[in-house]
């Protein structure tokens, strides 16, 4: 009984580990869809550059600390560039331009990851401080998966109370609900936006330099993450907080127990869960706008 | 509105001859891309009629495609029935999904609506992906070609399966014109434009929705039935959302909402493609930029940005005689 309860455990941390990775994925994603009103399919591939730029950086500096300092930042400023070029003139396009456009992008990273680091899997060494195993509530379980729901959760911790408590994030809840109301009562909307994009793409390169130990990074891995991603966003509701956390959870914990218990079923109930939301709740399950 | 102008007559005679020429001349490789763009134009005129005309930015349609390729592959394959059974089921099933879809979707718009046809068409994938009977992964090979041989044609015969698909990709343009000059295809046009409006005119916009999305849904069932006997082998690749998302690309780079483009798109794309190929294998750098290009450039599109300028200089030329006349009746 035990080994079957110890076994449910380390799923349990599994899926915990997952909807962390998703969280740090979709919290930049929602921001940006609900604050633009932008959808980035190219969100993915910032999440692969992170991997890509983590396993050179920590190549030249021989430490994982340096990749994970430089993957945010790399990632970031493409983020900028990418604002700068393209983001920035779409913001009024209109859903389907938004969807072309960042999905060119795709493409364009696609061959900018093959041309660069090659079209083989590569590994990133996980941090000695984080290496082997550790043992809590008499299971054993690898560190680095405990850093890496840390991770999540600090991050998680830091933008609740950004979110909740300062100033900047009343900005930001203001944005999300009214826009125009917003920019009428003499808030910089357009900077608010500017830099809650940078935030998206520094966590997007966060997420993927943190997963790239865990998995292994390959060209398509922005592809891979990217639907369960928007599937996150779209079930929590665009623009909220609250909804990347839930969704995440919901997501991660339904895809890996479902795995588990229905090998067969499990690929599909995520899809009929979103289905299921947009249905019932079409605006997700919370809905930051009024 | 859709009106078959003679410029869309011209363009669509003139690809026609192009295709038979070319088919008349083209090796066996050749014959193989023609066949694979005749295929591919019936998907994305399928597209075009609910993207371009109304206003349904759809993500699924790799999926409608796939369905009906494992539909035809199941029943001729796994079931052993006659492939012309298999194709008619194909159309079928293909339409009955794409109606679900476009019932349930009906009422979600823009960002929503492109992420609930995205969930569906990755279900249909997931599931094919995971199930067992229809071969997983590995997908089903050996899906037999349809018999002509009453009528004394073999279609194991690269040259006349190619002219099979392109003369079945000229009925689907003719599908698709005589459809959107109907009153039906009028209304599909209205609820684009103003969607409240035509529910306050007591239109039931859900069943126009959804039954645009299933004719468009067997017009890709029937693409995909006639993709699976063309590589005479399916896989879970078919239904996969980037599927989708090439076909969309495919109706912008043609001209998005003219129906003509989503023929030339659909060349333009494979020709891209193999063009491409030949220098580099990173195609999808080229064809990303190109897109990028094209939409930042007023998303027109080729065809669409040639439609633009001639309707403009009739619309020029119009004015110019209404000029000349008006001082005459004054």
């Amino acid at each position: 009984m035990t080994a079957d309860l110890s076994f449910w455990a380390i799923q349990a941390l599994n899926a915990l580990q997952l909807s962390m990775l998703l969280f740090l994925l979709s919290v930049g994603l929602t921001v940006i869809f609900g604050l633009m009103h932008f959808v980035n399919l190219a969100h993915g591939s910032l999440y692969a550059l992170g991997a890509f730029v983590g396993v050179t950086a920590a190549g030249l500096a021989g430490s994982y600390w340096a990749a994970f300092v430089a993957a945010p930042l790399v990632v970031m400023l493409v983020g900028i560039l990418l604002y700068l070029t393209l983001i920035r003139r779409l913001r009024s396009a209109g859903p389907m331009n938004q969807v072309l456009v960042t999905f060119g992008l795709i493409f364009v990273f696609l061959d900018v990851f093959s041309i660069g680091w090659g079209d083989i899997a590569l590994g990133l060494a996980e941090p000695e401080l984080f290496s082997g195993r550790t043992e809590i509530f008499g299971i054993v379980y690898p560190t680095y998966r405990l850093f890496v729901i840390g991770v999540g959760l600090a991050v998680l911790g830091i933008l609740a109370v950004i979110v909740s408590r300062t100033q900047v994030g009343a900005v930001i809840r203001a944005g999300v609900d009214n826009d125009a109301m917003a920019a009428c009562v003499g808030i910089n909307v357009e900077r608010v936006f500017f830099w809650a994009f940078c935030v998206g793409c520094a966590l997007a390169g966060l997420a993927g330099v943190v997963a790239a130990p865990v998995l292994s990074v390959t060209t398509d891995m922005g592809t891979a993450i990217l639907i369960p991603t928007l599937i996150v966003v779209v079930i929590g509701g665009l623009g909220s907080l609250k909804g990347a956390i839930v969704g995440s959870l919901m997501i991660g914990f339904v895809q890996t127990f479902g795995a588990v218990l229905a090998p067969e079923l499990a690929a599909i109930l995520i899809y009929a869960l979103l289905a299921g939301v947009l249905i019932l709740r079409p605006a997700g399950l919370f809905p930051a706008r009024g | 509105m859709f009106y078959q102008t003679p410029l869309k007559t011209a363009a669509i005679l003139l690809l026609l001859t192009a295709a038979l020429v070319y088919s008349l001349v083209a090796g066996f490789f050749g014959l193989e891309v023609l066949t694979e763009v005749a295929i591919l134009v019936i998907v994305a005129i399928a597209l075009d009629l609910v993207a371009g005309y109304g206003g349904m930015i759809s993500l699924c349609h790799g999926a409608l495609f796939g369905v009906g390729a494992y539909a035809f592959a199941s029943a001729t394959v796994l079931l052993g029935w006659d492939a012309s059974i298999g194709l008619a089921l194909a159309i079928l099933t293909a339409c009955l999904f794409a109606w679900v879809i476009g019932a349930i979707t009906a009422r979600t718009h823009g960002i929503f609506f492109i992420m609930a046809t995205l969930a569906f068409g990755q279900m249909g994938y997931a599931y094919v992906f995971e199930s067992r009977t229809f071969g997983g992964d590995d997908g089903l090979p050996g899906v037999p070609r349809l018999d002509l041989s009453g009528l004394g044609i073999d279609l194991n015969d690269s040259f006349n399966f190619a002219l099979l698909c392109v003369a079945l990709a000229t009925v689907a343009y003719l599908l698709a014109a005589a459809l959107l000059r109907s009153g039906f295809g009028r209304t599909l046009v209205g609820i684009r434009s103003n969607e409240l409006r035509m529910r306050a005119l007591g239109l039931p916009v859900w069943r126009h929705k959804a039954a645009a999305f299933a004719i468009s849904g067997a017009l890709a069932g029937l693409a995909g039935a006639l993709a699976a006997q063309h590589t005479m082998f399916v896989s879970p690749g078919l239904l996969h959302w980037t599927l989708s998302g090439e076909l969309l690309i495919m109706v912008i780079l043609g001209g998005l909402g003219t129906l003509v483009g989503a023929v030339v798109g659909a060349g333009l794309l494979v020709f891209l493609k193999h063009e491409v190929a030949r220098f580099t294998e990173h195609w999808h750098l080229v064809v990303g930029l190109v897109l990028i290009a094209v939409v930042l450039g007023g998303g027109r599109g080729l065809y669409g940005q040639a439609e633009h300028l001639w309707e403009r200089r009739q619309a020029a030329r119009k004015a110019a005689t209404a000029a000349k006349e008006t001082p005459e009746h004054a």
